[in-house]
């Protein structure tokens, strides 16, 4: 191994947080290797920097179910083999089911490693509303009107309208289904006190408006900061199942050891890097069961994210409906 | 060497000259730019707070028209009756105050009811105000300006987080930075029934504010947590809007302290470019405004390029250069002027002492001055004198050793050594000329006696009478010597004839014969005198010598003076 050191380089493109640096110097130490590490804090970015050489300027990069399609469809990766990833045992069952997971499994073989994953579960205010809302309808509820938080955006407000209407798959609305999901987001906004962008902001609201229930996008993450506002706050995965975006490793096309690449995503399976990942990021991992004090109430599946039929389309129609416009006029040209 | 004194004196007093003015010029030109520096960040601070006041105005004025908008009796009426009479009348009014308010964007009435929905709006398309009616009007109730301007009590202002404006179906400031400011309109028990909000342009607005500022000027505007809304790079400008926060603590990390509650202005002198900075001074404020969504806080800022702050002390600079060149040259000038003025005179030294080195007169010397030169000229002058007259001592010393030399002591006569160059000249002129030359020679007899008798002192007067009247009879170009003891030579200047020689023997006699006076009494010898003449008696002048000798001691042999010619004198041997 000794022989070995400083001879390979391994190229990773992460998001912030996902390769600490004592886990990168673990790896290096163990294989004798460099690591550099590059990070992106968008989709868009993920997406420019892997398609810019066609995959070859990484070997790995961490990218979310939604997004991962179209790496797939553009061939901007390399199918894994599961030998080499003997930590793949640690992973929790869910993780396991290849089948449950949007885009992993294709043409019969493994293209990506879950990672991390994050839900957006419902938060409550346990004084306002001791029960906690078991479904997500409690955000169209008039009980709650005025006291309620949602999200300012289009992707996941249609997939919302979706669940809550009942439509199997929330990310593929048909032509004939436009209608009812708008009239349900224009339902939504009758029913909040406002929408909110970001964390930071979601917590000044729900104080200044004394809410009652929040849609949270950003899920635990939130609740920590109300929490640490002081608020009395719960959280929910409701009965029609939280929507979750999970982030999964995957071996770019270009990779120049795929030894190397196999043998990092294997790494970070490992205890530290998971362990890592909830303490700083406060991100849920893929090893061990979700907890870490906070357990969600109701038990809800999680509904990874999966490509939409069109983000433009939900955010088009989204902004026309957050502005305060009627059905007709939202759906107009 | 003259030149090099005088040069190396004018380098040096030049050089003297320019270092100090260029010192001085250094030093004026950091002086100045220290003061157009703090000029620059004295009229920084006091026009970022002079913007400050501005918005204060700006912000008062903006409700004292939100208090008049939502006072009006019309405006309640509109929102608790609904006449079409009545919300055009609220059209009307609000009208006039988006025409007196190029920066009003957006006025609108909206109700509590139905949602929030917009009773009269009007926004501004190109210069005018348009009123927007039937499916254009928006259900607004989920905005915080109304949903929190609901909550205000009479007359209280809300004021919006200043960003980018997204609401679709506005003609005016889509996707434009804007600030809203709200109202409540309520009804007579105090409810409140519906809102009044104004959206501003806030370049529009920030422009009109900074309007008169130079247009070198920056203007930065940031919000309480430093989210940066105006810069002068528009893609700095509300990140938080794009997913990316920029702050502007990152870029001016001294401005830290006014998100923390601080009061005191911020000055910032960026004399060093930072990575993709250029130098800049900036003077930054905090505002405190009663906006909760935006921290409570504003931080206004201008900051101006050090490069243009710089230009004027560069003028400055430009003009020392200037001057300092021109006092440069003035002290070169200066240099040859003083270097000439000291090195003429020793100059002048130097000329006298030179030409007094070769026996010219010494010429003028810088004897009147009351200066080291006057008396360096002054102790020239007296070394000169001194040695001129030592010259002339020791000149006098040589003729005197000179005229010793070939003169008898006793007798002033010419000795024997004048005689025979005298003699020596007479014949080589004669011989070329094919002249005579006559020698008479004079031995007084009985000079012994004299002695004897009365004493050797009285020889010597006795000789020294003789020859005094000798020389006194004799002509001048005859010459009358002594050759020693009581010996006399007569050599006659002129050619003679022997019966003119014989003639002037007599008178030689005669003259020699006559007593001389003495306080011993008087004395008196006789002569014998021999004469030999060129070429006759010999070609040489020993032989005439030989001969004129042999003819006196042939006329000796006569008692009583007498004299004989060599020629008739016959050879000594023959004769003895």
């Amino acid at each position: 191994m000794a022989a070995r050191a400083g001879n390979d380089v391994l190229r990773v493109l992460a998001w912030p947080g996902y390769a600490e640096p004592e886990v990168v110097a673990e790896f290096e130490r163990r294989h004798g290797c460099r690591v550099e590490v590059s990070e992106i804090d968008s989709d868009a970015t993920l997406w420019q920097r892997v398609r810019e050489r066609n995959g070859a300027d990484f070997d790995v990069f961490a990218v979310n179910t939604a997004e991962l399609q179209r790496y797939l469809r553009a061939n901007l990766a390399l199918p894994l083999n599961p030998t080499m990833l003997p930590l793949l045992s640690r992973q929790e069952d869910r993780f396991r089911d290849l089948s449950a997971l949007p885009g992993i499994a294709r043409n019969g073989q493994r293209w990506a490693v879950p990672f991390a994953w994050a839900e957006m579960g419902l938060i409550h205010d346990r004084r306002r509303c001791p029960e906690p809302p078991d479904s997500i309808h409690a955000l169209w509820d008039p009980r709650w009107r005025g006291q309620v938080l949602a999200y300012n955006g289009g992707t996941h407000n249609f997939s919302l309208a979706a669940q809550a209407l009942g439509w199997p798959d929330p990310f593929q609305i048909a032509d004939s289904q436009w209608l009812p999901a708008v009239n349900k987001l224009i339902a939504l906004r009758r029913n909040v006190s406002g929408f909110y962008t970001q964390p930071e902001e979601a917590v000044r609201l729900f104080r200044q408006r004394q809410a009652a229930i929040m849609f949270a996008n950003y899920g635990t993450q939130q609740l920590h900061l109300l929490r640490a506002a002081g608020v009395d706050a719960g959280y929910v995965i409701p009965r029609e199942g939280a929507l979750a975006w999970l982030d999964c490793w995957v071996m770019a096309r270009g990779a120049r050891n795929t030894a190397l690449a196999h043998a990092w995503i294997n790494h970070l399976l490992d205890q530290p890097a998971s362990d890592l990942l909830r303490q700083r990021q406060g991100l849920n991992n893929t090893t061990t069961t979700t907890g870490g004090g906070v357990s969600p109430q109701g038990g809800g599946r999680l509904i990874w994210l999966a490509p939409v039929e069109s983000e433009d389309r939900r955010s088009r129609l989204w902004s026309r409906i957050f502005s305060g416009d009627n059905a007709t006029k939202v759906l107009g040209t | 060497m003259r030149l090099r004194i005088s040069f190396k004196l004018a380098i040096l007093l030049a050089l003297v000259g320019a270092l100090a003015a260029g010192l001085t010029g250094f030093y004026a030109y950091e002086a100045s730019r220290k003061l157009q520096l703090n000029s620059a960040r004295t009229e920084l601070l006091t026009s970022t707070q002079m913007l400050a006041r501005r918005i204060t105005l700006m912000q008062g004025e903006i409700t004292r028209n939100l208090q008049m908008l939502t006072r009006h009796p019309v405006a309640l009426a509109t929102l608790q009756q609904g006449h079409p009479s009545d919300a055009d009348q609220v059209a009307t009014l609000f009208d006039g105050v988006m025409t007196a308010n190029p920066a009003y964007l957006q006025v609108r009435l909206i109700s509590a009811d139905g949602h929030g929905m917009e009773r009269v709006r009007l926004d501004r398309i190109g210069s005018l105000a348009v009123r927007l009616l039937g499916d254009d009007l928006q259900e607004k109730g989920h905005f915080p300006y109304v949903a929190d301007a609901l909550r205000l009590p009479l007359g209280g202002t809300w004021l919006s987080r200043i960003s980018i404006n997204h609401e679709t179906g506005t003609y005016a400031g889509l996707e434009q930075p804007l600030l809203q400011l709200a109202m409540p309109v309520m009804d007579a028990q105090g409810a409140a029934r519906g809102v009044v909000v104004i959206n501003v342009d806030l370049n529009g607005l920030f422009g009109l504010l900074a309007a008169d500022l130079p247009g070198s000027y920056q203007l930065y505007l940031a919000n309480g947590a430093g989210d940066v809304l105006i810069h002068p790079d528009a893609t700095q400008t509300f990140g938080f809007d794009r997913g990316r926060r920029v702050l502007l603590q990152s870029e001016f990390p001294e401005t830290v302290s006014l998100f923390t509650g601080q009061a005191a202005p911020v000055l910032i002198d960026r004399s060093e470019a930072l990575p993709g900075r250029p130098p800049q001074v900036a003077a930054f404020i905090p505002q405190s405004i009663e906006s909760p969504d935006n921290d409570n806080r504003l931080v206004i800022g201008l900051a101006q390029p050090l490069s243009f702050v710089m230009a004027r002390s560069d003028e400055v600079g430009s003009a020392i250069v200037r001057i300092v060149l021109g006092l440069c040259a003035l002290s070169a000038a200066l240099a040859v002027l003083v270097s000439r003025a000291v090195s003429r005179p020793i100059n002048a030294v130097t000329e006298a002492a030179r030409r007094f080195e070769a026996g010219e007169a010494a010429g003028e010397l810088p004897v009147g001055r009351q200066d080291e030169i006057g008396s360096l000229a002054r102790s020239f002058q007296k070394m000169q004198t001194r040695i001129a007259q030592q010259l002339l001592d020791l000149k006098d010393k040589q003729d005197q050793l000179e005229h010793l030399s070939h003169h008898d002591t006793l007798t002033d006569l010419p000795n024997r050594r004048l005689f025979s160059d005298r003699l020596a000249q007479a014949l080589a002129y004669a011989r070329r000329n094919g002249e005579e030359v006559t020698v008479l020679f004079l031995d007084l007899d009985d000079f012994k006696r004299i002695n004897d008798e009365f004493g050797h002192e009285a020889g010597d007067l006795l000789l020294q009478g003789l020859a005094r009247r000798l020389q006194a009879q004799m002509r001048e170009v005859d010459t009358v010597a002594r050759l020693g003891g009581d010996e006399f030579v007569v050599l006659l200047g002129t050619p003679a004839h022997p019966v003119h020689a014989g003639q002037i023997a007599e008178k030689l006699m005669a003259l020699i014969g006559e007593p001389v006076e003495s306080p011993m009494g008087q004395l008196q010898v006789g002569v014998s005198v021999g004469i030999s003449q060129y070429p006759r008696d010999g070609e040489t002048a020993d032989q005439i010598m030989a001969n004129a000798d042999r003819a006196m001691y042939a006329a000796k042999k006569v008692a009583g003076s007498s004299y004989r010619f060599a020629a008739d004198t016959p050879p000594r041997s023959a004769a003895d």
